[in-house]
């Protein structure tokens, strides 16, 4: 298809997300019980207060009014005000979300780093003792409860040996390039407890279609013409095997953004997942309304870049 | 909370003619699947676990409300240890896997009853297929924990709550599975034919299409049941599980509160190997299985 | 294939993704801070930074609103309160000098004259004024204004002196404004209009704060870095000792006393969990304060219940609980009974010896309600069956409600625990939608406003809904009344009531328990989490030592 025709339903696919995403947060909120009034309250809060600040946030409004009212408000680039930090959603948001795709990145440039070697020591060793133990260490890594990795690698690395720091995004008091410095070092523990996670199935990916890849006719006939395994490895069978690898990447990306509560919780590491946890228990549903949108943007980024790239690994693709 | 398992691993395989699914398939899947150590280990793993869930609370006394030697570490009385409340762990633990196996097979069970509906539906009634590709595409790009936690807020914290919305995210990875499979079966000629010969839709979809998809289904059961158990945990450590039944993520959750993670490390350590025993057996159990059915892993029938 | 060679391509994409990230983080870098102004300071004044460790999040900049601990610890170092409180209760001097009553409804404070607002205004007693005029005026939803329901309007008469006049007269007004109100700068807040809408987040060019600190860099979710101001009247020296204080945000209390272990924090703001006072203190490099009491955890029985309104079946419940085996399991015997009275023994002048806990006595609980015409079934139970409702976030609540519900089944009376998420609770108790409330009250310091709220009718936390001629008279009286001793007297008279009707089943007073690193020194602790070794005075006291 034309680039044209492939941007629009491209984007139109994009703006169906990220409006699913929207209406389902925005019924969610409304719909199930919570009292964002109360939220901000103290014992001796009067009935009449309260009544002020529903008013305030709009929530006294019918359901479908607000509704259209949200959405009015979203075209003009409008995220809304929290409820409790009075502050535009856009600037809380915008503290967070750097660190997030920092969070995020680093976690799939580690498991790409880490994966591919990983994958091809296993699909080159099929059936064998490596092959059984890379499988079992990625199954493995998946089924770890993040919190108790995240405490036992805190424990360890950072109080007993002093590897690394504990907690934070960097440390405070340090600038120009010692801050760089010091969110590199700040990123290693979470980025290692995120990875250990997503690497297992990365690799299994890896390896399942690098096996199939491997069986493939022109890999036999390769061989057959005298080509050493090494160069068919990683020429050939491993170009065609990273394909479904790099769809699996974009799901990743896509999932970890907000999956990272935990891992944010553990390290208090200040990004969205966690201000969404913080936002929910203060019913703040202007920053959650904003939150959830711009992870639905982000899958909406992630999924077309990976096809992107897909297009670019895969030259089939762009012909077609 | 870890990304889904691919496609390649768990449904990528060649279809098998109707007849081969039934008996003489099984049986040498069986075969195979009995040739594979790791499959056979985790496999009694997890057995071991479902009879802990169904008969430990039988054996074992139930966790007392508290008890006087608080925080004790694993020892003669306590083979686990006590917790802030001088409550017993291995009671707690023996307890939560009930709790954690119960979750885990309703919430998989829901999904995999859903996703399986809509999948073969769709792949059935063609019309209807690109809406529930759709859909499925819509719902799995949702960011799921924060909105398991949005719903768990907000609705409260109980069993029910906890199952419904596990299973409310986990239905359309179940479908996305199946579907492609269910997609395949539809156009083979066998089905073409049935159409012909019935105008019951519902009796071709049940007697062709479903049992060329339960290998998926089997599959899909055991993955979404350890993802459940994860996210259920994943949960109840944020402070939204069930504070009335004892569960893995439970004891983690009162671990986390009482600030006792790190000092009292059996607190952390028991339900999380707990956790990763049933998660990691039920993987590899559902990866062997796989390998044992695929003709180019099985090896030597 | 032709093209690029293999791994250059995914080098390529790796370096974008990276490049990407490393812009957006880029945008986040801080710039170095100017050199700081000569500080002209006394001996004591020194270069050092307090990193201060809080669970929560520091969500509002503005004192008026709302009611979170982070918030105000951090809005704490910058608005000073008129008075602070002592550890039996009593209200003691801050930037009150003097304070007291002109007449039955005319309030005063004297303020010093040594607070300058940290642009170089001097602070006074216009700005208290103001403040307190404002927040009756706009109502900013929070624990200030929910003082001010008897407020009418303040004047300054003075720089130095407020009056202040309330609509009925109020013996304790002047103490609980004083206590729960802070000052803002008028010249800062006023331009913004409603002071219920100001967010306060430094946006027209930084913050200003009486001291001892004033906020210079926020980075949401993580760290809140105050300087110190250039003087500070209520610490010794007239300077703050350390140069900088840093709130981080840890989310999980076991990765904060990590980082309190590891030296990356020197204090954690939170109380300490009960059980982690023993270890901790036994930490070498580690020294753990204890800050008073002044509140009290309790069971509330909602006699809008046709069972509970029954006094046979509340003080049947009351006998049913194990209070010792709570204060010494739930809270590592960190806590102390109130002899179930309303008047704890920190309340010196109030407490009344006489007034005993309710022992815990099953069979004697049985006896009351098989008199009151109950009969138990076969299993012993008697067909009564309650639900408890408890905030979640309350761990040690959460866990001796499970305590309760055991023993009460010892009792034949049934237990359905309901815990729910904070606000879900918040809502349940203000519907009135439970049989049993249980929670607790942080600051819990004048008997008359403590009575009027809980046991009179309409009261704001009367959760049992009660209306009792009797008490509502006693606690008239004691209100009106300004002589002490009267109004003791008084009080334990209703307190008697409260206990013998079982209006309220108060179960003890918590002590709270708060780390440091033992190389920090100098902390004034004072009562309640608000306040403990984190307010204000004793942050700027804080030294460390040498090595």
């Amino acid at each position: 298809m034309s680039i044209a025709s492939f941007a629009l339903r491209r984007l139109g696919r994009g703006v169906l997300t990220v409006w699913f995403a929207v209406t389902v947060t925005f019924l969610l909120l409304r719909l199930l019980p919570g009292d964002p009034a109360l939220a901000v309250s103290s014992p001796t809060q009067t009935e009449a207060t309260r009544a002020l600040l529903l008013t305030q946030y709009g929530l006294d409004k019918p359901l479908a009014e607000q509704y259209l009212l949200y959405l009015g408000q979203l075209l003009r680039g409008n995220l809304g005000t929290s409820f409790t930090q009075s502050v535009p959603v856009l600037d809380v948001l915008a503290a967070r979300i750097p660190w997030t795709i920092l969070l995020t990145v680093g976690a799939l440039v580690l498991t790409v780093v880490i994966g591919i070697p990983l994958g091809v020591l296993a699909a080159s060793r099929r059936g064998g003792f490596l092959d059984k133990a890379v499988q079992v260490f990625g199954v493995t890594g998946q089924s770890l409860f993040v919190p108790s990795i995240g405490v036992l690698l805190l424990f360890v690395v950072g109080l007993k040996l002093r590897w690394a720091p504990i907690g934070g995004a960097y440390s405070d008091g340090t600038y120009g390039g010692q801050w760089y410095l010091s969110v590199l070092h700040h990123l290693v523990l979470p980025g290692l407890s995120l990875t250990l996670v997503q690497l297992g199935s990365y690799v299994l990916t890896l390896r399942a279609t690098l096996v199939d890849a491997l069986a493939d006719d022109y890999v036999v006939l390769a061989r057959a013409n005298g080509l050493s395994e090494r160069r068919i490895l990683w020429k050939h069978a491993l170009r065609n095997a990273l394909l479904p690898a790099t769809t699996l990447i974009g799901l990743q990306l896509g999932f970890l953004v907000g999956g990272a509560v935990l891992t944010e919780t553990v390290f208090a590491y200040p990004g969205v997942g966690r201000g969404i946890y913080e936002a929910v228990t203060q019913l703040d549903f202007p920053v959650l309304q904003g939150a959830f949108l711009m992870l639905a943007l982000t899958v909406v980024v992630a999924n077309t870049l990976t096809d992107l790239v897909y297009g670019w690994l895969d030259p089939r693709v762009k012909a077609s | 909370m870890s990304a889904p398992l691919p496609e390649a691993v768990l449904g990528g395989l060649p279809v098998a003619a109707p007849a081969a699914a039934t008996r003489p398939a099984s049986s040498s899947t069986w075969r195979a699947f009995r040739r594979q150590p790791l499959g056979m280990a985790a496999l009694v793993v997890l057995a071991l676990l479902v009879l802990v869930a169904v008969v430990g609370p039988w054996v074992l006394a139930a966790p007392a409300s508290y008890g006087t030697l608080v925080l004790a570490a694993p020892g003669a009385g306590h083979l686990f240890g006590t917790d802030a409340l001088g409550r017993d762990v291995l009671a707690e633990v023996v307890y939560g896997t009930r709790q954690s196996v119960l979750v885990a097979v309703a919430a998989s069970a829901i999904a995999i009853v859903v996703g399986t509906l809509v999948a073969v539906v769709g792949a059935y009634v063609p019309r209807l297929d690109a809406v529930v590709s759709v859909v499925v595409d819509l719902t799995l790009s949702l960011p799921v924990l924060p909105l398991m936690i949005l719903v768990a807020a907000l609705a409260g914290p109980s069993t029910t709550t906890l199952v419904l919305v596990v299973a409310a995210f986990s239905w359309p990875e179940v479908t996305r599975l199946v579907r492609s499979q269910a997609l395949t079966v539809v156009g083979l000629a066998y089905v073409d034919a049935a159409r012909l010969m019935t105008r019951n839709h519902a009796w071709i979809i049940a007697r062709h299409v479903v049992p060329a998809v339960t290998p998926v289904i089997v599959v899909s059961v055991v993955v979404t049941a350890s993802r459940a158990v994860l996210s259920a945990a994943g949960l109840a450590f944020l402070g939204l599980g069930d504070p009335t039944s004892w569960s893995w993520g439970r004891i983690l959750y009162e671990a986390q509160s009482a600030g006792a993670m790190v000092s009292a490390w059996w607190l952390t350590l028991f339900p999380s190997l707990a956790i990763l025993a049933l998660v990691l057996s039920a993987t590899l159990v559902s990866i062997a299985y796989n390998d044992a059915r695929n003709p180019r892993t099985a090896g030597p029938a | 294939m032709a093209g690029t060679p293999r791994p250059a391509r995914r080098a390529v994409l790796v370096g974008g993704l990276g490049g990407f990230s490393a812009a957006a983080i880029a945008a986040c870098a801080p710039s170095a801070p100017e050199e700081p102004a000569q500080q002209g300071g006394a001996a004591a004044a020194g270069t050092e930074t307090l990193t201060i460790a809080t669970t929560t999040d520091v969500v509002n900049f503005n004192p008026t609103v709302g009611n979170s601990r982070s918030d105000q610890w951090v809005t704490g170092l910058m608005y000073p309160r008129l008075l602070t409180i002592a550890s039996d209760g009593s209200k003691e001097a801050e930037l009150a000098a003097k304070w007291g009553y002109v007449d039955p409804t005319t309030g005063y404070y004297e303020i010093r004259d040594d607070f300058t607002w940290s642009d170089g205004k001097p602070l006074t007693a216009a700005d208290v004024a103001w403040t307190l005029n404002a927040v009756k005026k706009d109502a900013p939803s929070g624990t200030f204004y929910g003082q001010l329901a008897n407020f009418v309007q303040a004047t300054a008469v003075s720089d130095t002196r407020v009056e202040f006049t309330m609509a009925t007269p109020d013996s304790s007004l002047v103490d609980e404004i004083g206590f729960w109100g802070c000052v803002v700068p008028q010249h800062v807040f006023e331009p913004a209009g409603s002071i219920a809408d100001f967010a306060n987040d430094g946006s027209g060019g930084g913050w200003v704060s009486a001291g001892p600190y004033v906020l210079t860099k926020v980075q949401a979710g993580q760290s809140y870095t105050l300087d110190r101001v250039a003087k500070y009247p209520l610490v010794e020296g007239g300077v703050p000792v350390a140069a900088k204080v840093v709130y981080r945000v840890f989310p999980d209390v076991n990765t904060e006393i990590l980082a309190l272990r590891s030296g990356e924090a020197d204090v954690i703001a939170n109380a300490l969990p009960p059980a982690q006072v023993q270890p901790l203190t036994a930490t070498d490099g580690l020294a753990v304060e204890k800050a008073t009491g002044l509140g009290y955890a309790h069971m509330v029985y909602n006699m809008d219940n046709a069972d509970l309104a029954k006094a046979p079946v509340r003080q049947a419940l009351a006998h049913a609980a194990d209070y010792e085996a709570i204060r010494k399991v739930a809270l590592s015997g960190q806590a102390v009974s109130t002899g179930s009275s309303p008047l704890m023994p920190v309340l010196a002048k109030y407490h009344d010896p006489s007034i005993t806990e309710y022992p815990f006595d099953p069979g004697a609980s049985r006896t009351l309600l098989q008199q009151a015409g109950y009969t138990a079934d076969a299993d012993g139970m008697f067909g009564l069956t309650f639900r408890l409702i408890y905030s979640l976030q309350d761990s040690v609540t959460s866990q001796w409600a499970q305590m309760v519900k055991d023993s009460s089944a010892k009792a034949g009376i049934a237990i359905q625990l309901q815990g729910s998420e904070r606000n879900t609770y918040l809502a349940q108790t203000n519907d009135g939608d439970y049989d049993i409330y249980a929670g607790n009250f942080a600051i819990m310091d004048d008997p008359v406003l403590n009575f009027s709220l809980s046991y009179l009718p309409g009261g704001a936390i009367n959760y049992t809904h009660v209306d009792d001629a009797a008490l509502n008279d006693l606690i008239g009286q004691g209100a009106a009344t300004t002589d002490l001793d009267e109004k003791v007297g008084i009080f334990r008279e209703a307190a008697k009531m409260v206990h013998e009707q079982v209006y309220d089943n108060i179960m003890y007073t918590q002590d709270l328990f708060f780390a440091h690193s033992d190389e920090w020194s100098g902390f004034i602790s004072r009562p309640s989490e608000l306040l403990s070794i984190v307010n204000p005075v004793s942050v700027a006291s804080a030294t460390k030592s040498a090595g």
